[in-house]
């Protein structure tokens, strides 16, 4: 039984192929692409659950192929980004990128996100809004509840809202950007200071230990991530 | 600096030792005209005095003598208060003279020739006088003039040639020439020859960005003291000054101006300064490169022989490999190939220092949280550490991925060194300092003697005594080139007790909208 089917797109051959040979060997069905028109044509034939895009192929065409992807399905994309491009990463992630690995990455890193993010879109349609119980802690966004060592945690409006927004999509990158116009509004999107108070303040309220944070996780200088994994509701 | 106060009461000083130059050339200014207003009230005053005392005795006294006594009033008035009230008095005594004291008295008529003669000498004589008074006076009151100009002048100067050049030396010129001057805030433009911008290099008393170099016609506010500074015709710069006192009095602008000609002198020379030493800079660059190429040559080779060695002998048809060893050739070639990984990362960080191309992304940093992730990834590697952490909630403006990079890298150089001395603890401890944040990375291994606490930064200076494993050399460099970027400071201290204390400062951050 086969795990998935993967796209990866790349330039360069050698990227193409190494990527390729790792997931072929771990039983993933793989398509390669090597420009972003490419990638687009191939995409529509070959249906994918994931796709992998670097960023630096030649005059923004990994930027324009991400726009182009997520504007006809709602694939994850692990795009593919040298170190010192921080703008590129997160302008990526702005444009619906859902995370990122830096070049040279190692094998295990590129499993661990391609699972992860495979694993998140088949957990995608959950009907009720989730629950979550970890690090001593229960949040029940439906009945609007933390609870931590039994007693009731209160949050602000604010901080209600960023919880929610926060843990919409657990496992997944989400920029400040992100965050910010969800939460705050479209004005606010630069806003990097405000939103930096209001998650650590939102750490103190429900994490054990604020300096060392299991549920929210920072992405120095991109976003955050939510870490946990809502509780599995037996359906009836 | 405590200036010496004159011997001469002409400037006051205040209790803080400061000579006050708006009083006193503006107060040279006043007192003339306190005295012309003296002059005028002798005239008036002493001739209406000096007919009441000669009146009774007008019979018993030839006009002659009288004469004399209305002359004294005259010279008396020029005396202090100069031509006008001299010459007031010439003929207000004139008038008096005539009608009270020539017969017929308490007429305009003179009866005998020989009266006409004395009136008329009377008038020469006493506008003669004036003249003379007030040119004599004048000529003081100008000397005493120039002398506290002049006065002033040097006590501003005296710091041009002692200053070292840069923006803190031109801070502490603006305040001098405000506090001189009772000006509030002011601003030194300075004009960038590769843009022909002007661009703000000291500010005083205001934000910087407050006072523009360009003043606004139609503005209602008054406008604010704006002198060029221009050396041979060419445009250096300008000096903005503002504050709520009346417009300059020819006497400061004066001094003023002459100031500006010096400062625009020093600003000449600190530009000429500054070109001799890029000269020297480049030159030395040069001789960095070359060693950077030795010493990158051999940390590039070294593993890649390792790995081309690995590999193919991995290929080599003519040998069989047992399991184990196959996985061993393979470690070996994913380590060689971290290091390279990482060897390449370094360089391409350093050239963009270097280069002045790195782009830094400045925002609020939790501390604990930067402090909280290096250290537990140094203890996932080094597990036989001890790393204790002593930091208060701090908040610092510094970019995220630079400053891990920073203090992973501190953290490394400080369990390395306390390693090699067999002591197992390394300590970190941030502070508040006024409005920046200190983190100090301490070790208790061997320290860094003072004679090469500088050199420990250059690219690939190592200290072998310290570091007995080679490393790439670059690991200092590139915390410095880093924190350059981001308003931050390196140096080394002393450990009490021996060992080396790594210590950067950061910006503190104001809050949300700071």
């Amino acid at each position: 039984m086969k795990r998935g089917r993967v796209l990866v797109v790349d330039d360069e051959e050698q990227i193409r192929r190494a990527v390729g040979r790792a997931l072929t060997a771990r039983d993933y069905v793989v398509e390669t692409a090597s420009n972003g028109e490419e990638a687009v044509t191939v995409a529509a034939g070959f249906d994918p659950d994931l796709v992998v895009l670097d960023l630096n192929m030649p005059v923004r065409d990994g930027m324009w192929a991400c726009r182009q992807l997520r504007a006809r399905s709602q694939v994850p994309i692990l795009v593919l980004s040298v170190r010192e491009d921080e703008a590129d990463k997160v302008e990526a992630l702005d444009l619906g990128a859902d995370d990122y690995l830096t070049k040279p990455f190692g094998t295990d890193e590129l499993m661990a996100r391609v699972r992860a993010l495979l694993r998140r879109a088949s957990a995608a349609d959950t009907s009720s809004p989730p629950r979550f119980e970890a690090e001593g802690v229960e949040i029940d966004l439906d009945a609007h509840r933390v609870v931590r060592d039994g007693e009731e945690v209160r949050l602000t409006r604010t901080e209600w809202s960023l919880l929610e927004e926060l843990s919409r999509h657990p496992g997944k990158l989400l920029t400040h950007r992100w965050l910010l116009e969800r939460v705050w509004g479209a004005g606010y999107a630069d806003d990097v200071d405000v939103l930096r108070v209001f998650v650590s303040q939102l750490r103190r309220k429900i994490e054990r230990d604020p300096r060392r944070p299991r549920i929210i996780a920072t992405d120095p200088g991109i976003g955050y991530r939510w870490l946990v994994r809502p509780v599995e509701v037996p359906v009836a | 600096m405590a200036v010496k106060s004159p011997p001469h009461a002409l400037l006051p000083e205040d209790p803080g030792g400061r000579l006050h130059a708006p009083s006193a050339l503006r107060r040279l200014t006043a007192k003339g005209q306190a005295r012309r207003i003296g002059g005028y009230s002798v005239a008036i005053l002493g001739t209406i005095l000096m007919t009441a005392a000669l009146l009774p005795f007008r019979d018993q006294i030839t006009p002659l003598s009288k004469g004399f006594g209305f002359l004294v009033v005259v010279v008396a008035a020029a005396a202090i208060g100069g031509l006008g009230p001299g010459i007031a008095a010439s003929i207000f005594g004139f008038l008096t003279f005539n009608y009270f004291f020539l017969p017929p008295y308490d007429r305009f008529v003179i009866e005998r020739a020989e009266y006409v003669a004395v009136l008329f000498v009377f008038l020469g004589l006493s506008l003669l006088i004036s003249v003379l008074l007030a040119r004599a006076a004048d000529r003081a009151e100008a000397a005493e003039a120039r002398e506290s100009e002049l006065r002033m002048l040097q006590h501003l100067s005296s710091d041009l040639v002692v200053a070292v050049p840069g923006p803190s030396a031109y801070q502490s010129m603006v305040s001098r020439l405000l506090s001189a001057f009772d000006f509030n805030a002011g601003a030194l433009f300075v004009l960038d020859p590769a843009t022909r911008d002007l661009l703000e290099r000291a500010t005083v008393g205001v934000e910087p960005g407050t006072l523009s170099p360009r003043w606004d016609p139609a503005s209602d506010v008054r406008p604010p003291e704006r002198l060029p500074l221009s050396v041979g015709g060419r445009n250096l710069g300008l000096l903005v000054l503002t504050g709520p006192r009346p417009p300059l009095a020819p006497a400061e602008s004066r001094v003023i101006r002459a100031f500006s000609d010096q400062f625009a002198l020093v600003l000449e020379r600190d530009r000429l300064l500054r070109t001799a030493t890029d000269a020297e800079i480049y030159r030395q660059s040069d001789q960095v490169r070359r060693a950077l190429l030795a010493a990158v040559s051999h940390d590039l080779r070294t593993p890649l022989a390792a790995i081309k060695a690995s590999v193919t002998d991995l290929l080599g048809k003519d040998a069989a490999h047992r399991p184990e060893q196959t996985r061993e050739a393979l470690e070996s070639i994913n380590e060689e190939t971290e290091r390279l990984a990482s060897l390449v990362a370094n360089l391409l960080d350093m050239s963009r220092i270097e280069g002045g191309m790195l782009k830094p992304r400045v925002q609020a940093v939790e501390l604990q949280e930067v402090l909280t992730t290096a250290t537990d990834r140094l203890k996932r590697q080094r597990p036989q550490l001890q790393v204790r952490v002593r930091a208060p909630e701090a908040v610092v403006r510094a970019d995220p991925v630079f400053l891990d990079r920073v203090v992973t890298n501190l953290l490394d150089n400080a369990a390395q060194a306390a390693v090699d001395q067999g002591s197992a603890q390394v300590e970190v401890e941030t502070g508040r300092d006024g409005d920046r944040v200190t983190i100090r990375v301490i070790d208790h291994g061997r320290g860094v003697p003072q004679s090469v606490r500088e050199q420990l930064f250059y690219p690939f200076y190592q200290l072998k005594e310290r570091h007995p494993r080679l490393g790439t050399g670059l690991g200092l460099a590139l915390a410095k080139g880093f924190l350059g970027v981001m308003d931050g400071e390196i140096w080394i201290e002393e450990t009490p007790g021996g060992g080396a204390t790594f210590a950067i400062s950061l910006p503190a951050d104001g809050g949300p909208g700071s």
